[in-house]
């Protein structure tokens, strides 16, 4: 029996011979990112210095945007909590190994239900903070079941679910601008020609409260929603039977089946979660900063938290930072936009550059790895 | 083609290797190996599970990188980065798992990468026969992979590194997935391609197979090289003795004990106790719709240890899935303890107290991705489960134990499943197997494939432990020779029929042979 102990006696008897990247495996993780970001960085000054813009100009822009006042530190960190949703719930999905693309659509439900509910389903009325936490678990739930159906094609008749939640989400956008260009639907009563394309404004008891006012953020309940929803996904995938079966079904189905765990219910249940996570995402975008329903309500806010949880590679640290980058990128690029001419488009080429000198950091890091 | 004479005593070696050393994260895979293979060499790689041999194997092909030492090709420098710089320096590898496109013909698999610009078919097929008739192999080249046995797709991947004119071919554990008839087979080409000059390394567990062809043998264990023989066919003894003897462990006595486990019949048969399997006209398909098992009616007694026999490909594997709840009957049905199971889920089966060690280990048995504390436990999740949250310090608890219990061995239970070793493996899932509780019937498919004579004797004693504690038990093997000694009943399975069953005396084995051939066929 001692054979077993001999071998489990740590062999690391000569830690001389490791290198910094052994030992420091994170640190290793952070110089990648941080080397990534840098450079997507440098590669938006250069085509800064190209369109004759000022650098110095457009950097106290971005900088004024993102993080020049306690304003817009808000604006970025209500920004991120989107990216932050969606995200975990992309990487609750792939954790089972689906690919939910279509966030976006998922949140453009959230958004119809929350709507819907607050404006039409005599929510405003609910005592006790009711009257902004069901349109919330509404747009949740509709999301769910967004999310839910390529589930259940996927676990049903192995349906590919990338086409399927992007397939869905096409339904869902084209769904958001039938809402308000049609009267019947969630359009305003048009009263002049001038009538704009949107619902109205929701009532005062369903938009989202305000938390510490006083630092003038303008934040609002979404940040600790976000913040614990996160954590207990965390939770949830490392701690739970629901995540082990997940991992499982993810890494070996038939092993998994063979072991009794349940397959179907953990497929549906991953794009379920994940499809409520936008939903949600989106009933605090219209409940906590929009407050009406217009044609470009989910603005590519989905296809972001998607690139935020590929970005995250499976961790909800991961997520927390990806979402925040992006939400501070986002306020910088608006405000250099109106500022100092430099079109916002060059934000998405930056998160494009980012996004690719992260994979790539990723591809380099994973070779190491299977080099040691 | 390398036309060096025969090999003499003073030539240069082909592959030389000096100290080398690899380690993976912190764990030290080969500490120390040096070894010289010369040209005419058939030399035996030796160890238990998990001694190094493979990682040898893959240092030499480029696969890893080794950490420290030197290795000289005819001489020179040779460091590979990857296996195509290996087979540029004329080393060729046979893995373990073949690598062939089972939907293209035997040819175009031998010109795959091989062949550059223009296709001649014509006489790209002209070198394939001239190089299977230097060897002495025939092989249908138009026929499909799929359509092959196991035995001929690894012929194969052997010609397809032999077309590369190789000085040093690898084989790693090739003997392990064939029939005997194949393996004298494959060990008749070794010795050819030896013969030529080139250098062969055969990984390998069998002991026959080191007697009849090893001109050199070599033992690793725990990475590092423990014996060493020039003759190793009067040498086996020792050898074996290297193999699973360490310091300050068994004393000899144990371990010819553990060895006779291997060899010794155990002849005693019990009255025979009520049925925990009834299989009543069970028939299968496969996922084609192919007939596979047909009528099959067989009991499996409380205590017992049932072996089917047959070659493999004539129903076993079919038999296994509808018993493991993975596929359903065309026919039929089975009980568990008197409940009729046919239609059963995997789960439903588990909680009946049904243990299953599936046939394709990677593919059914466990999730390689995984931890290994998570794969042995991953279907008594329901004992480590509290309002849906494991327990995590249970888990690592209990597998820390089922690992000290069943040799498992592995830096923790943290231990990442695909890194352990082939039998390592094997033994975490029959040590999952048989744990589950309640346990009253267990089907073991070729439970010991691919592991050595210490690993085996572990696994049968593991079984014959569960039969003596009641359980009875269906043990599937190709093996003739370990079902004899370890089974109480012969059940011989050909073409998805019962042919017979019959008692492992040995006076039976010239009917068990002619069953598993076919000989009294019925229908």
């Amino acid at each position: 029996m001692n054979r077993h102990m001999k071998l489990q006696t740590p062999l690391a008897s000569a830690p001389g011979t490791q290198s910094w990247r052994a030992r420091w495996p994170h640190l290793r993780v952070a110089c990648v990112i941080a080397a990534a970001v840098a450079f997507a960085m440098l590669a938006a000054l250069a085509l800064i210095a190209l369109m004759h813009v000022s650098i110095a100009e457009a950097l106290a822009a971005f900088a004024d945007g993102a993080w020049g006042s306690p304003y817009a530190i808000g604006a970025s960190i209500n920004r991120s909590l989107a990216f932050a949703l969606v995200g975990t719930g992309f990487v609750i999905a792939n954790r089972a190994k689906l690919t939910n693309v279509g966030g976006e659509g998922q949140l453009a439900i959230g958004g119809i239900v929350a709507t819907a509910m607050s404006l039409y389903g005599g929510c405003a009325h609910l005592p006790f903070g009711l009257s902004f936490i069901v349109p919330m678990l509404c747009a949740a739930a509709a999301g769910a079941v967004w999310g839910g159906v390529p589930g259940v094609l996927k676990a049903k008749a192995g349906t590919n679910e990338v086409i399927s939640t992007l397939l869905l989400s096409f339904i869902a956008v084209w769904l958001l601008y039938w809402c308000v260009q049609s009267e019947a639907l969630l359009r305003q009563p048009m009263t002049n020609g001038a009538t704009l394309p949107e619902s109205l404004e929701i009532p005062d008891p369903t938009k989202l409260p305000a938390i510490l006012a006083a630092s003038g953020m303008n934040l609002n309940i979404g940040l600790p929603v976000t913040i614990v929803l996160a954590v207990a996904s965390a939770i949830l995938l490392a701690r739970t039977r629901f995540g082990l079966a997940l991992r499982a079904a993810g890494l070996n189905a038939i092993a998994a089946k063979r072991a009794g765990l349940p397959i179907t219910s953990s497929l549906v249940g991953a794009l379920a979660l994940a499809g409520a996570f936008s939903g949600l995402a989106g009933a605090l975008m219209l409940q906590g900063d929009q407050y009406s329903l217009k044609a470009g309500f989910s603005s590519g806010y989905g296809f972001d938290g998607l690139v935020v949880g590929l970005l995250a590679r499976g961790s909800i640290t991961g997520v927390f930072a990806a979402a925040l980058l992006f939400g501070f990128l986002r306020s910088g690029g608006i405000n250099m936009e109106m500022v100092a001419q430099v079109p916002s488009a060059l934000v998405l080429i930056v998160q494009g550059i980012v996004t690719i000198a992260l994979a790539g950091g990723a591809l380099w890091l994973d070779k190491g790895e299977a080099r040691r | 083609m390398s036309t060096l004479p025969s090999p003499s005593v003073d030539a240069a070696p082909i592959l030389a290797l000096t100290d080398i050393g690899k380690r993976f994260g912190t764990f030290t895979a080969l500490e120390g190996v040096s070894l010289d293979l010369m040209p005419g060499d058939v030399h035996c790689l030796l160890g238990e599970n998990g001694a190094g041999k493979s990682t040898l194997c893959n240092v030499i092909f480029g696969v890893h990188q080794p950490d420290s030492g030197a290795m000289r090709v005819n001489g020179a420098p040779y460091r590979p980065r990857n296996p195509r710089e290996a087979l540029a320096h004329g080393i060729a590898m046979v893995h373990q798992h073949f690598s062939l496109v089972d939907d293209a013909s035997v040819l175009d698999n031998l010109l795959l990468g091989q062949a550059r610009g223009w296709l001649h078919r014509q006489r790209e097929a002209e070198r394939v026969r001239a190089v299977l008739a230097s060897v002495g192999l025939e092989l249908a080249l138009e026929a499909k992979v799929a359509d092959l046995s196991v035995g001929e797709r690894q012929r194969v991947e052997i010609v397809k590194c032999l077309m590369r004119e190789p000085r040093l071919l690898l084989l790693d554990e090739p003997t392990a997935v064939l029939l005997p008839a194949e393996i004298d087979a494959l060990l008749d080409t070794c010795e050819r391609v030896a013969a030529r000059g080139c250098a062969v390394v055969l990984v390998t567990h069998k002991l026959k197979e080191i007697s009849r062809i090893a001109t050199h043998a070599t033992v690793l264990q725990s990475g590092r090289v423990v014996a060493r023989s020039a003759s190793p066919a009067t040498e086996i003894d020792r050898l074996v003795h290297a193999m699973i003897h360490r310091e300050g462990d068994d004393t000899p006595d144990d371990l010819a004990g553990r060895l006779s486990l291997v060899k010794s019949a155990s002849p005693y048969s019990r009255p025979l106790q009520d049925e925990v399997l009834q299989i009543d006209g069970l028939s299968a398909r496969d996922a084609e719709g192919v007939a596979r098992l047909s009528d099959c009616t067989l009991v499996v007694n409380r205590g017992e240890i049932v072996g089917i026999a047959g070659v493999e490909g004539n129903g076993q594997s079919e038999l296994g899935a509808v018993l493991a709840g993975m596929s359903g009957a065309s026919a039929g049905r089975f009980f568990i303890a008197g409940r009729d199971m046919t239609q059963a889920s995997p789960r439903e089966l588990t909680q009946a107290g049904v243990g299953i060690v599936p046939e394709d280990r990677h593919a059914v048995g466990c999730v390689t991705g995984m931890s290994l504390a998570d794969n042995l436990l991953l279907n008594h999740l329901d004992r480590y489960t509290r309002g849906g949250f494991l327990k995590r310090r249970a888990m690592r608890a209990a597998a820390l134990e089922l690992m000290q219990r069943f040799d498992v061995r592995a830096s923790g239970p943290d231990a990442l499943f695909g890194g352990l070793s082939g039998g390592n493996q094997q033994k975490a899932v029959l040590a999952r197997e048989l744990t589950l509780d309640p346990l009253i019937f267990l089907l073991a498919t070729q439970p010991t494939r691919g592991l050595d004579v210490g690993a085996v004797a572990a696994v049968y004693s593991h079984i014959r432990a569960a039969r003596d504690r009641g359980v009875g038990v269906l043990l599937v093997s190709s093996e003739l020779d370990e079902l004899m000694s370890v089974a109480d009943r012969i059940v011989v399975l050909y073409r998805g029929r019962i042919m017979g069953t019959c008692t492992p005396d040995a006076s039976n084995r010239g009917r068990i042979g002619a069953w598993m051939a076919g000989a009294g066929e019925t229908a």
